[in-house]
Parts: C-alpha cells; structure tokens; sequence
C-alpha cells in the first residue's frame, strides 16, 4: 500500500470542543501526481494556513520538501478543526510520510504546537486543557511547545516533553537526543486579601458577606455611589476558602482557553474574580467567537465570584442571559459546529444603585432627585426571576466620617475566613463534597429544619408580603447562619435574620 | 332605536346612585359628553342661567341648561359609551342635585369650582369629619412616618381621611387610615379607568383595599381622563373643598400640596402644616405656610381639637347632622370625635416584642427611622441579634422597614399627648 510512494504516517493531535477533548489523527501520505500539499477533513483557515507555514518551516530546518502530491487528512472528518495546535503533528507526519524521520515500530506520537516560519514551535492557547485531554485520550507521551511547558507539566499521569524547534523534535523522535524534562508551573497559595476590618461601621454588610461566602449565596447590593459596593465585594472575595488542586486547574485551564492567562504563570488557589463592565456584550458574558465559541465571563468566574457592577443598566437580555447558567452552573453554548459546554458555578455579586440618580435614602447632603414614578420603574427592573435567585439582599449606606476615620470596628479577614472554611466543611459533611449550602436542594434543607421552623418562616413570608419564591431562598441562607451559629437544626432566630436579607418592597419605600 | 334606548336606561340606573334618577344622569352625561363641553362649561353655563334669572335661585340650576328636547343622537352615543365604561368599572356617579352629594361641595356649586358630577366606588361617608392630609410623592421617611401618624390618629377616632391617590405621603396616610373606623377617600387625578398609578390600581392594590374596607375612590372626570397637569391640580381643590381642616405634611417649593391649602384657605377651612427639617427640600412647602401664619400640625391629638373646632362652625356642614350624630351614642363618628380620646395606645415596652434597649432607641427617634446599622451600633448589640429582632417586630406589625431604615408603626407610650 505504502510502496514506492513513502509509508503512511499518523501522529495524533487534539481539539477542544469548549473544554472536552476530541481525538484528531493527522494522516498523510504521497501519491503521484503534480508537486503540492492537499489538507482534507474540515480544516478552517488558520489550519489550511497551517501548509504554507509548515512547508516554509520545514526547508528552513533543512528538510526535503517532496516532489510529489502530499495528501493530509485530519480524521475525523467531521468534527470541525480550528486554530494553529495542529501545526506541529502536521510536521511531523510529513516528515514521517516522506520517510525523513523513522520512528520506533508502531509509534504514533501525540503532538501539539503552532509553527514559525523559522522552524520554532510555538505555544496556543488552552495548553492546560488540551494537555488534560491527551492524558485522558489515552496519550503516553505529549510533545508541547517550549513555552507551553510549564502550564502543561501541571498535569499529572502523562509525560510532557517540551521541545524549541523542529530540529529538536526530530532527534527526539527518532531517539537521537533524550527528551528533556518540563518543569511544572509553581502552585501557590493566595496570600490574606483584602482586608474585612475595613470595612467600617457597617457591621450588617460584615455579617452578610461572611454569610455570602460560607454558603455560596448570591448577593445582591443595593446603595448610593461610594457606599462601598465594590470594597465589600472584594472583602468578600477574600473571605472564599482556597481552591483544590483539581478546581485550581480547572479555572486555569478556561482561563487558558481563553487566553487570560500565560503559559508560565504560577497557578493559583484563589478563586477568581471576574469584574465585567456593565456595558458587556451578550458573547462577553456568556462567550462566544467563531468557531468553537471561548468562554466568557461567566466561565472565566468558575468556582469564583462574577462581580456585576450596576446591574440595572446592563441590557435586559443580557441579564436574561445570567439565569439559566446560575441555576445549571454551566453554559451550554449552541453552535452550528459545536455545542460546547463550560462549567460556571459561581456566585454572584451583583451591585446596583437605588434609583436612576443614586441617592435615595442616603441621607444628609445628597438628596434623591428621581421622580417617584421612575424609581418604581428603575426597581421593577431587579424584580422577577433574577432578583429571585439573589439570596441575600443589602442595603448599603454611606458611612459617616466619624466611623471612617475611627479605629476598626469589626474581625479581621483571617479571622473570620477560618469561620467560613468551617462551615464549608461542615457542609462537604452533610452534603458532599464541593457542595455549597447554596447548591442544595431545598427538600434537603427542610429536613434539617427545628420543629415550627417550617410554618413560622411561611407565616412570615405572607405578613410580610414576599413572594412564595422567596421560601427556599431564606431558608438556604438560615441553613448557613445556623452553620455559622454551630447549630445542627435551623431554628426560629436563624430564620429570623435571613429573612432580614430581604430590600424592602419598592411600592412600600416609595 | 328602542333596544339602545333600553340598554341606556339599563345602564343609567346601573351607574346611577341610589336615590337619584337614571334620566337625569344620562342627559347630564350626554351633555357633558359633546364635543367643547365639560364640567367647566357647564358650570358656566348655570352661572349665566342665574344671572339671566332663567334658573330657580334656590335649586342647582340643571333644568335651566339642559335642552329641553333631550340629548341629540349622537349624544345619547357618546353617553352610553361614557355609562358603559363606568358600568364595567363598577362605578357609581353622584349628580350635584342628588341627596348623596356631599354638603361641603354643594356650597360651592356654582359660584366656586365644584364638579357637577362625582364618580366614586366604594362609601364616601361625606357625613363624617374630615381631615386632607397632603404632601409630595417624593416623600421623605419623616414625611411618611408622620402622615401614617396622623392618618392612623385621627381615622382611629372616626375621622375620615381624604388625600389623593398618589405614592408617598398621599399612599402613606392612607394605608395607615384604611383599616380604621374613618376610613379613608382617595381623589384621583384622573378617570376611573386609567389605573393611575399602576402599582395603587392594579387588583388587590390600595384602592381596592381602600374600597373594600368601606372607604372610597373618587374622581370628577370621565373614565378615561389621563393625569394631566391640570386635571391633577383640579384634583387637589377637590381634596380641600371635601375636608374641613387641611394638612400639608410635606412638599417641595412648588408643591401641588400648597394648592390644596391655598383651596381650602378660599373656603375658609382650617389649614394646618407639619413642622420639618429646615434644610430639607421637602420642608420648604410646610414652612412656607408656617411663615405665612398658618398654624403648625403638633400630633393627632391637636389635629383632632382642630377638627372639633371646624366641624362646628363651617358653613355647609349642617347642625342637624351634627346634633343627630353626638345623640346616636358613642358608636358615630362624631360621637367619637366629642368623646376626644384617639384610642390608640402606643406599644409599652413591656408589651413589644422588641428587646428593651432597642425599642428604647426607636423610641426616641420616633417617628424617624433609624438604619439596623445604627440600631446595632447604639445598642452594642451583634448585627444576628438586631436583624433577628427587626424581623421579628415586623412580622407582629410593630416595625415598619423602608429605603430609610426601620420605625416604630405607632407613637411610643408617653410620645401621644404632644399635641
């Protein structure tokens, strides 16, 4: 079959559908005909591209380019293949095609990489991610851009060779030259964040950020500008117990999809923190792009925190957009090519102010200049389904100068994170592991309710004319202030004070 | 031609109010209902009947306007079109000849600006005191606490209250008066049909529990009438012209709130003006009436010495109804009036559900709110605790919580008797 027109060659490759691998074998052979190179199985044009570069690299490297007809296939064929990672298996079934490299019996090695015009391989993005999915494909060995090393050496069971050019690679193949070894990027610990004691005489806003992060709620904040929406936000972000090794990873590898991170960078435990402004688009937020659509903020706050600051003017479909993804913790993105799915369970920071000018209630020097009807109409925007999934609702107020310039009234961050990682595991215990108070099942919360507890907080909700949906809502975050409160049943006060994370009725405080 | 003439007598005793006569509703209404005509036009025209001398001086003067040929077609259309709408809104219309037509209006038929007709569900009690309170939709949370203070004060002793339907201090006065014996009126600034403002009209909203609880909802304006600037300002002559005593409880420079005293002062009835923070932009309409000489409001219990004071000597307000009301025991309204005492004992600390430290502060600031932060502060008490505690005294109907903090719902003992 082979005959006098060189052997076939397959090196494997892999493409990432989000952040699911798929298998690509890269064939070629020669067959006669007029000098020239045919790329088949659904290339798009940064991989049609991927021939000219190649053939320039490699007669650079002082490689023959053959005088015959070269037929490359990346099998499957219908699975959509995009971006420049296939550069380097297509190098080297082209050398191995025109029998310029021989490999050991049956070796069919697993490559990836962009190439230089110059011969050097070079590094793309989702080198973690696409690095996890060799292993988990079955791959002994991963050739890897130099520079890509140190992201890709992260990951455990697989052996990660880098290489610099296409010299390199071909005496490492052909066992001219010892693989070296990659050198696996630092992990390191956060260092104590942003500091909670700051945080001055606004004790209640303390108390529901550590409620925030010992259960995962959702948080909503509601207040003037410069009432410290984003100062408690980020002392919020702070108080989030470190990621796992696995969940350090995972973040690092959309980021890496995305291209937010460096190849070299250290990975880090701390959960990110993701800030978009409110005039995000839909693809932004959710993702998206041509082809196999990257993540967007959404995923990029994967077992961290999304921070939407002024929540009310960012466009109503794009807020629609947030409530599937909340509730599934992922995003499903439809493409005609591809439905991709990237995790995002995160928790939601969402800050917004008052009425359209801000000030309502503020108090003192600043008066509401808003017409009555257009604030109703400002806070009927927060309302419905989204507002429903906002667990924990604040009001926050200007402090006063004196409270500002006052010694700290409340615990510092280190002190009260050992409180939140307690009831963190306190729920891994009862729940299982990686599940947040936030995430479970309400039937299950009511099982650990007090006696009354249940008929009490329904009494409440109707005094108080909140809506039914509210009922699971608060006694999630009853759940987590019994938690904090080391009380094994909820009971009346836990219940209680959830309920007080409520704003008030708009039509009421008009 | 028969069958429409029917439905419209069908529709006209449907609409019209008991004791009235549905032939005399529809021609007014066909009147009315022609194109260039209206409430002002036909007062009008009365007028110039008396001064022609066509009109019998002692009566209201219709017969000498309306055509004595009957509407036209084309008016009998639009009336029917008019009396169908106010059908299906449940309304009932009250002509300015009818029994049912309040005495304190009538006194200003035609000479001064009172409606010809007034379109109303639920009971207007317009034998009862009563008392405007008014202020602006941008209210602050003193403004609010106040007017739910008064309302609740004087509707607690029988008095009716009367205010428009707008959000903050108007909602305010009347959610607090709605359950009481008063009972409250709101007056629209637009037609029955609008649903203005939406979160006050829709089902289940303040004008319904307004009408439930044996108050009532009234306009002067056909049923599709918008709020227009100047059919709001009609509006607020009307509260004025309803009420015997007035009392503007907060608004701004050029508050409509001044207008309604400014009515009332025409009338000669009593004007009364809450007393606030001079630097706040909500005191400038009260304190400019303050400036002027107008008497300022100190609690439900001088409001009420007002009312007394008013009821017997305004003119229109008739001593047969008076004597016949003091005589029919405690149980009417002005019985409760004469009786003097607002039976509304603020909550003592022993009773409240509160912890005594925090009804204490509460206590001292009333009727200001003040913020949980604050509470916590003042009391040293950890933030569960104060957040717990707030819930709680709102679900017993204790506490009030607004954008501005939270308030005890009623004058704390000993805080009554100010007035």
């Amino acid at each position: 079959m082979n005959g006098a027109h060189g052997c076939l060659a397959t090196v494997h490759g892999v493409a990432l559908v989000g952040l699911e691998p798929r298998p690509v074998r890269v064939e070629a052979s020669m067959s006669p005909g007029l000098p020239g190179l045919r790329l088949v199985g659904l290339p798009d044009a940064a991989v049609r591209e991927a021939g000219e570069r190649v053939r320039t690299a490699l007669q650079r490297r002082g490689f023959a380019w053959p005088s015959e007809r070269l037929v490359v296939n990346l099998a499957p064929a219908d699975l959509p293949k995009a971006g420049s990672t296939f550069d380097l298996p297509l190098a080297i079934a082209i050398l191995v095609a025109t029998r310029q490299l021989r490999l050991a019996d049956g070796d069919q090695p697993w490559a990836c990489g962009e190439l230089g015009l110059d011969g050097t391989v070079r590094a793309t993005v989702g080198q973690l991610p696409t690095t996890v999915g060799a292993r988990d494909l079955g791959a002994p060995r991963l050739l890897v851009p130099d520079a890509a090393a140190p992201e890709a050496a992260l990951v455990p069971d697989i052996e990660v060779v880098p290489v610099a050019d296409l010299t390199e690679v071909a005496a490492v193949l052909s066992g001219e030259r010892p693989p070296r070894a990659a050198v696996p990027a630092e992990v390191v610990d956060p260092a104590v964040g942003a500091e909670l004691a700051d945080v001055r005489g606004q004790a209640i806003a303390r108390r529901a950020a550590e409620i925030a992060a010992a259960g995962g709620h959702h948080l909503l904040l509601s207040g003037p500008p410069g009432c410290g929406k984003t100062m408690l936000a980020h002392r919020l972000h702070a108080l989030l117990p470190p990621l796992t090794f696995d969940g350090a990873q995972e973040v690092a590898a959309l980021h890496s999809l995305a291209g937010e991170r460096a190849p070299d960078d250290p990975l880090s435990r701390r959960p990110p923190l993701r800030e978009p402004h409110h005039s995000v688009s839909m693809a932004g937020l959710v993702g998206g792009g041509a082809g196999v659509p990257r993540p967007g903020e959404l995923a990029l706050a994967h077992r961290g925190l999304l921070l939407m600051d002024e929540l009310l003017e960012t466009p109503r479909p794009v807020l629609d957009a947030l409530r599937q993804p909340l509730e599934r913790g992922e995003v499903v993105l439809n493409r005609a090519h591809a439905r991709v799915r990237y995790p995002c369970r995160i928790q939601l920071v969402a800050a917004t102010n008052p009425c359209p000018c801000g000030h309502l209630g503020s108090g003192g020097a600043r008066t509401c200049t808003c017409r009555p009807d257009r604030i109703d109409r400002y806070r009927a925007r927060l309302s419905g389904p989204l507002l429903d999934r906002l667990d924990l609702q604040l009001e926050l107020r200007p402090v006063d100068r004196d409270a500002l310039a006052g010694p700290p009234d409340g615990e510092p961050t280190a002190v009260v994170a050992r409180r939140v990682a307690a009831v963190r595991e306190l729920a891994t215990d009862r729940w299982g592991a990686g599940t947040r108070n936030a995430d479970v099942d309400a039937a299950d919360v009511r099982r650990t309710c007090g006696p009354n507890v249940l008929s009490a907080l329904a009494d409440a909700l109707e005094t108080l004319g909140a809506s039914a949906r509210a009922f699971d809502r608060v006694l999630r975050v009853a759940r987590t202030v019994a938690d904090l409160d080391g009380a094994d049943r909820i009971g009346r006060p836990h219940v209680d004070e959830a309920l007080a994370y409520r704003l008030p009725d708009a039509s009421v405080a008009a | 031609m028969t069958s429409v003439d029917a439905r419209l007598a069908e529709l006209a005793s449907a609409v019209a109010a008991p004791g009235s006569d549905p032939g005399r509703l529809v021609a007014v209404v066909a009147w009315l209902a022609a194109p260039r005509r209206g409430p002002t036009a036909l007062r009008r025209a009365v007028v110039a009947a008396h001064e022609r001398g066509e009109a019998d001086p002692d009566g209201v003067g219709l017969d000498a306007v309306l055509p004595a040929a009957g509407p036209t077609d084309r008016e009998l259309r639009a009336a029917h079109d008019v009396l169908e709408r106010w059908a299906s809104l449940r309304c009932r219309v009250v002509l300015v000849d009818d029994p049912a037509y309040p005495t304190r209006l009538r006194a200003d038929w035609p000479d001064r600006d009172a409606p010809p007709l007034l379109v109303l569900r639920g009971d207007l009690a317009s034998d009862r005191p009563a008392v405007a309170l008014v202020g602006a939709r941008r209210a602050s949370g003193y403004g609010t606490g106040v007017a739910s203070w008064l309302a609740e004060g004087a509707a607690a002793a029988g008095v009716r209250v009367v205010s428009g339907g707008a959000v903050g201090i108007d909602a305010a006065a009347h959610r607090a008066a709605v359950e009481q014996p008063g009972g409250t009126t709101v007056v629209l600034g637009c037609g029955h049909g609008i649903g203005y403002p939406r979160g006050h009209a829709q089902p289940g909203g303040l004008f319904d529990r307004v009408v439930a609880s044996g108050g009532a909802v009234i306009s002067e304006q056909f049923p599709d009438q918008r709020p227009r600037a100047g059919v709001v300002r009609a509006r607020n002559r009307l509260v004025a012209a309803l009420t015997d005593v007035t009392v503007v409880v907060e608004g701004g420079e050029r508050s409509g709130a001044l207008l309604t005293a400014g009515a009332a002062a025409e009338r000669s009835r009593e004007v009364l003006a809450v007393p606030g923070d001079v630097r706040a932009p909500g005191s400038a309409a009260p304190h400019r009436l303050l400036a002027e000489g107008v008497f300022p409001c100190l609690g439900p219990q001088q409001l009420l010495e007002q009312v007394r004071t008013a009821v017997h000597g305004v003119v229109g307000w008739s001593v047969a109804a008076s004597t016949s009301a003091s005589t029919s025991a405690s149980t009417s309204p002005s019985g409760a009036l004469d009786d003097g005492a607002p039976t509304l004992p603020g909550i003592s600390p022993a009773l409240s559900t509160l912890p005594d430290d925090v009804h204490a502060h509460l206590s001292t600031v009333w009727p200001r709110p003040l913020r949980p932060d604050d509470l916590a502060t003042a009391t040293g008490r950890p933030a569960p605790q104060v957040l717990a505690a707030i819930t709680r005294a709102q679900v017993s109907g204790e506490l009030t919580v607004d954008t501005d903090g939270v308030r005890l719902r009623r004058a704390p003992a000993g805080r009554q008797d100010r007035g």
